[in-house]
């Protein structure tokens, strides 16, 4: 079986599991309208200055449904030595891995297309005349964060603080990806062409890049027991 | 041995920052638009590079311990992270300083700044990771693979001036630049400095790694003894 | 101008020379309670044998 046969069925495994329990959709879910619900307080609604602030919120509301989602990631794991099992199975530890971010970025993709539904209609915007490179841009931020939430996920997952490590941890790494996305994310809103911002998209792309080779790499010396 | 190093190296840091310092006010003249102000570059880029340089060097000694499995790699990454911070903490602070006068503001959000912050931020998180795990083979992979993943930053910090819009000046340095960028005398200056922060920087990593040692000895103290 | 610039770099330089000695304050009271916890634990052990299973 090759690596990306490995991820995908892992990625399978986990989104089964997900689809019967939602524990992780409903909490990262239900955080994220909460938040979203928080700032509508903070910020007004239905203002041209949604157009400024609209990326920053959404992508910091996905950060944080994200570290609940990327915490569950190995954690569901460990019960039943699960994690032991998969470990000592013929799969490969960057099959696990990438498996993992496979699974993480459709949940988090699931999350943030609620989120953005639930942002239209608390902010007045209509995202679906925003064009396709919000798409894009969400891709591979999403994909970019994913990949950290696995990797870091897998380090954490048998810290007795894993819940507050984890976030503490893969903040700062999330910075670059969060602070293109949401530049691109707030170019998008103000119906300006992402071909003058392409500077984020290069980082983006190089960022998912770099991030996933070293995941890859390192793969073999994070999962070793 | 070890301690007759250290002392050693002190004493030539001493003696190195005083001769810097004393050309630093005395002998060197003021730079045309700054005024005194400027004279702070030969601790705020000596330090950043220090810093950057121990970074890599951390990042270098986590692949080797993912590869042997050896702590006193481990240990000796931690020393030079917890030293790297600190310059680069003297860094950004100098920096500040400096931006007050010359731009009138402390602090802005350009990518040079930004990414040296989140440098710090990803590096001093690593060192409060440290502290709250206890089991050392855990800690020892998880600093590697955080140490690796946070050169992607330290990467960024150094290649920002190149390849972004910035109010953070531009290369100066002939190395980078081929010359004609500052006067030889102050490029020269820099230089000492970042071998007298250099030299401070090993001390002090030196020291640190002796107490990384010391730490793992009353563990494995603790362990064998059942206490 | 000048006068303010060169408040400004004394302070720049007190910060820098402040995050040093900070540091290695901080570096010489944890390398004397490791040395302290050393010798504690080293007499334990010396004082307490049977303790070893």
């Amino acid at each position: 079986m090759n690596l990306f046969a490995q991820a995908l069925a892992v990625a399978r495994k986990d989104l089964a599991i997900e689809l019967r329990t939602k524990e992780s959709l409903n909490a990262a879910g239900s955080f994220a309208i909460v938040i979203l619900l928080i700032f509508s307080f903070a910020f007004e609604s239905f203002s041209d200055e949604m157009n400024e602030f609209g990326g920053g919120l959404l992508w910091l509301v996905f950060a944080f449904a994200g570290a609940l989602v990327f915490n569950r990631g190995f954690a569901r794991e460990l019960p039943n030595e699960c994690l032991d099992t998969l470990l000592a199975s013929p799969l490969s530890a960057a099959g696990l891995i990438i498996g993992k971010a496979f699974a993480n970025f459709a949940m988090l993709l699931v999350v943030e297309l609620v989120s953005l539904i639930v942002f239209g209609i608390f902010y007045g915007i209509d995202w679906l005349s925003k064009g396709a490179w919000l798409s894009v841009v969400f891709a591979l931020a999403t994909w970019g964060v994913s990949i950290l939430g696995a990797v870091f996920g897998a380090l954490t997952v048998n810290l007795r603080l894993r819940e507050l490590m984890l976030p503490v941890i893969i903040y700062p790494l999330m910075i670059p990806l969060l602070i293109a996305a949401i530049e691109l994310t707030n170019t998008v809103l103000n119906q300006h062409s992402v071909s003058g911002q392409m500077e984020w998209i290069r980082v983006l792309v190089a960022s998912d890049i770099v991030f996933t080779t070293l995941a890859w790499m390192l793969a073999d010396a994070i999962l070793v027991n | 041995m070890r301690e007759k190093l250290v002392i050693g190296l002190a004493a030539v840091v001493a003696i190195l920052l005083s001769y810097n310092l004393y050309n630093i006010f005395l002998v060197l003249p003021d730079e045309v638009s700054q005024g005194y102000i400027y004279r702070i570059i030969y601790f705020h880029v000596p330090a950043a590079i220090v810093g950057m340089l121990g970074y890599f060097a951390a990042m270098t000694l986590s692949v080797l311990y993912l590869a042997s499995g050896k702590f006193r790699y481990d240990s000796l990454a931690a020393s030079i992270v917890e030293v790297s911070v600190v310059f680069s903490t003297l860094n950004i602070v100098t920096g500040s300083i400096w931006a007050r006068v010359i731009w009138g503001i402390w602090w802005t959000w350009d990518p040079r700044l930004t990414s040296a912050l989140v440098c710090v931020l990803i590096f001093a998180g690593y060192l409060m990771m440290r502290r709250s795990i206890d089991e050392p083979t855990q800690r020892a992979r998880l600093s590697a693979a955080l140490t690796i993943f946070g050169c992607v930053d330290v990467v960024i910090v150094w290649k920002s001036i190149e390849w972004f819009r910035n109010n953070h000046p531009g290369p100066v340095l002939s190395i980078r630049t081929g010359g004609g960028h500052i006067d030889p005398a102050m490029e020269h200056m820099l230089y000492m400095n970042f071998l007298a922060l250099l030299l401070m920087g090993t001390v002090l990593v030196l020291i640190r790694s002796r107490q990384e040692s010391t730490a793992r000895e009353i563990d494995s103290l603790r362990r064998n003894a059942h206490v | 101008m000048d006068a303010r610039n060169f408040t400004f770099m004394f302070y720049g330089f007190l910060a820098a020379w402040l995050i040093v000695l900070v540091y290695i304050v901080s570096l010489a009271r944890r390398g004397s309670r490791l040395r302290k916890e050393l010798e504690d634990v080293k007499q334990l052990i010396s004082t307490a044998p049977e303790n070893r299973s």
